[in-house]
């Protein structure tokens, strides 16, 4: 395993547009990494330049320390494990799983260790004699994900959105057992996926790519409570985070003419942004005096907590729609006001983080 | 629940295939028992005209030069069409040129390719065997039963190895690039990556490939009929050829039929033995 360092990272594949400009990542040894993004953020072109299937416009990748950014897919010693299985339909599993094992010279007895090593460590012994043809999906990613851990010197293992073709119901344990053998071998793993849960359970650190930018880095909690950017607020969360329309008035952050706490920036517009889980709306004469009046639009229910029932309020602010996860006892007929946690908000300008609290 | 009347809805089917196969074949296999005449005056044999035939040695020998003639065309247009699917470019605007010069040959009727290469081969004013004459090789394909056979396999080489070529550019076309990717990243070398990669890919497309060249060798007829007419001597008479020479030329219908029937067994015994140990050692195989 080895640590990852990307410095100025370009690539395109027209000269009119740049597909990655400018990444700059670096990956600690064993680290599990996720690269999130949506459709057309570059994250699988960041993969294959990881891997050396593309040779990149600019910049430089360094596996510790060496540097690595001219060498193929085959002198890099990275694995990697495909959107949907790639094996060799004419060998076994077994043979599968050797494969690369075999063409890097190890002996035959070797290999023959290693792979049932590996098989015992995903639960896979019992297929290794069997044809990929004759595997469920779930089994045949296995084994992809066998072939990607055989090498153990391998430098690095690269999941380019494994679980899409995987069926719901076996998702989570496909997930997990990629998380517990990442942490039992201390794999560094770079793991794209367009899902911000997915991201969110498997990764120590993410990185967020937005339209060939890498618009923040850090760990999930850091993603979550304090997104450096309003594409990342609004990525990550289900639902993402409200981002209102707000002013700054002599100090005071102003939420739909309410002033709500007092602020270190400079007068003028700014967005305000909450997760569901910071605000509150709540009905009722002791409401009036701190909330900002709000028009509840639909309520759906997510079960109790505590004993208390639970929902996800959306309500309309200024016209557009907000977000509130909270007790529905607070919730009666009546005007209803948003009531915002001072501690816990997060301000942009131009769409950058311009202050968090807490 | 039981509905016979879903049997009238195939009905049109039974018809029309009873019309145009089962009533011909056993028309066939009417005359292959008797020995007629003339209209009114036929004798029934049993299965003498096939004791005959089987024992008729221009028969064997035209059934091997058959069998040879088919396992030298399968052994040279597979091997080399896989070769020229693989060198064509799988993506960009020269995909499309080369795939409509590898279409043209197909396109050609037979009796033309016969015609073409019976000129292009001639010593004398023909391009290849002028050419072939001029760096000193004796080459004549009317004279040399040799020459005959390599000329006939180079026409059919020529004609039908793109059909082999256009099937297989088709299987390797849909092999994903994320297989390429893999085998690259286990540092799989060029045989490897045809081996495991694209040839167990490509098993469905090539068993289709050898059916139709198989069947299709096994009943040429048209252009070794215009290239040599079965000469010289009778060194590239194949059955077909015999069969006609029998059952339009000397109106023999009796032995004509045997032999078309045992010609109709002998193709799909082949077939049948071809394809069932395709789909046998492909069965846990994909």
């Amino acid at each position: 395993m080895a640590a990852i360092e990307i410095r100025g990272l370009q690539h395109r594949y027209t000269e009119a547009e740049a597909v990655l400009d400018g990444i700059d990542l670096t990956l600690s040894d064993g680290e599990a990494h996720a690269v999130l993004g949506g459709s057309g953020a570059g994250k699988t072109t960041l993969l294959n330049l990881l891997a050396g299937l593309l040779q990149p416009r600019a910049g430089t990748i360094r596996f510790d320390g060496r540097d690595v950014t001219r060498l193929g897919g085959a002198g890099r010693n990275v694995a990697q494990v495909f959107q949907f299985p790639v094996l060799y339909p004419s060998l076994c599993v077994a043979g599968n799983i050797g494969f690369a094992l075999g063409n890097r010279g190890w002996k035959k007895p070797a290999v023959r260790r290693r792979v049932a090593e590996v098989a015992g460590l995903l639960e896979i012994a019992p297929l290794l004699g069997r044809r990929p043809r004759s595997l469920s999906l779930y089994e045949k990613q296995l084994v992809a994900i066998a072939r990607a851990l055989a090498r153990p010197d391998v430098a690095v293992v690269l999941l380019d959105e494994p679980l899409t073709a995987v069926e719901p119901a076996t998702k989570w344990r496909l997930r997990r057992a990629l998380k517990t053998i990442q942490q039992q071998l201390r794999l560094t793993m770079v793991y794209v996926t367009h899902d911000q849960s997915e991201a969110l359970t498997f990764a120590d650190r993410i990185t967020m790519l937005h339209r060939g930018a890498a618009l923040q880095t850090g760990t999930p909690s850091e993603l979550y409570e304090a997104p450096s950017h309003t594409e990342v607020a609004r990525f990550i969360g289900s639902p993402g985070m409200n981002l209102v329309e707000s002013e700054v008035r002599g100090g005071q952050l102003c939420v739909g003419q309410k002033a709500i706490a007092p602020t270190g920036l400079s007068d003028g517009p700014c967005v305000t942004g909450f997760r569901p889980e910071w605000a509150t709306i709540e009905t009722g004469v002791a409401a009036v005096r701190e909330g900002i009046p709000i028009a509840v639009d639909t309520v759906r229910p997510l079960g109790t907590e505590d004993g208390n029932p639970v929902g996800l309020v959306t309500a309309s602010l200024d016209g557009k729609p907000v977000h509130v996860r909270q007790r529905l006892e607070k919730l009666q007929a009546g005007s209803a006001y948003l009531h915002l946690d001072p501690e816990r908000l997060v301000t942009y300008r131009n769409e950058q983080l311009a202050t968090h609290a807490g | 629940m039981r509905n016979d009347k879903a049997w009238l809805a195939v009905l049109p089917v039974v018809i029309v295939v009873a019309f145009t196969a089962i009533v011909p074949l056993m028309t066939v296999v009417n005359y292959s028992v008797q020995d007629i005449f003339d209209v009114d005056t036929r004798i029934f044999v049993g299965l003498d005209w096939y004791r005959e035939t089987l024992r008729d040695p221009r028969f064997i020998d035209a059934l091997l030069r058959q069998v040879l003639f088919s396992g030298l065309v399968l052994a040279i247009e597979v091997p080399l069409g896989i070769w020229i699917a693989r060198a064509v470019p799988r993506e960009g605007p020269a995909t499309a040129a080369f795939l409509i010069v590898l279409a043209i040959p197909l396109l050609i009727p037979w009796n033309v390719v016969g015609t073409i290469w019976q000129i292009f081969a001639r010593p004398d004013i023909g391009l290849l065997g002028a050419a072939v004459t001029a760096i000193g090789l004796s080459y004549n394909y009317t004279g040399s039963a040799l020459d005959a056979w390599i000329t006939l396999l180079l026409m059919d080489v020529w004609h039908w190895t793109s059909l082999v070529a256009l099937l297989a550019f088709a299987g390797l076309a849909s092999i994903p690039r994320a297989c390429y990717q893999a085998a690259e990243l286990d540092g799989a070398n060029a045989w490897q990556v045809f081996r495991y990669v694209e040839l167990p890919r490509l098993r469905a497309v090539l068993t289709i490939a050898v059916m139709l060249r198989l069947m299709d060798s096994l009943m040429i007829y048209t252009e070794p009929f215009v290239l040599t007419g079965g000469g010289p001597g009778n060194s590239t008479t194949f059955l077909s050829q015999y069969l006609t020479t029998m059952a339009v030329g000397q109106f023999d219908l009796g032995p004509a039929a045997a032999f078309s029937v045992l010609y109709f067994l002998l193709i799909l015994l082949l077939c049948w033995l071809f394809y069932t140990s395709v789909m046998k050692g492909g069965a846990d195989d994909r």
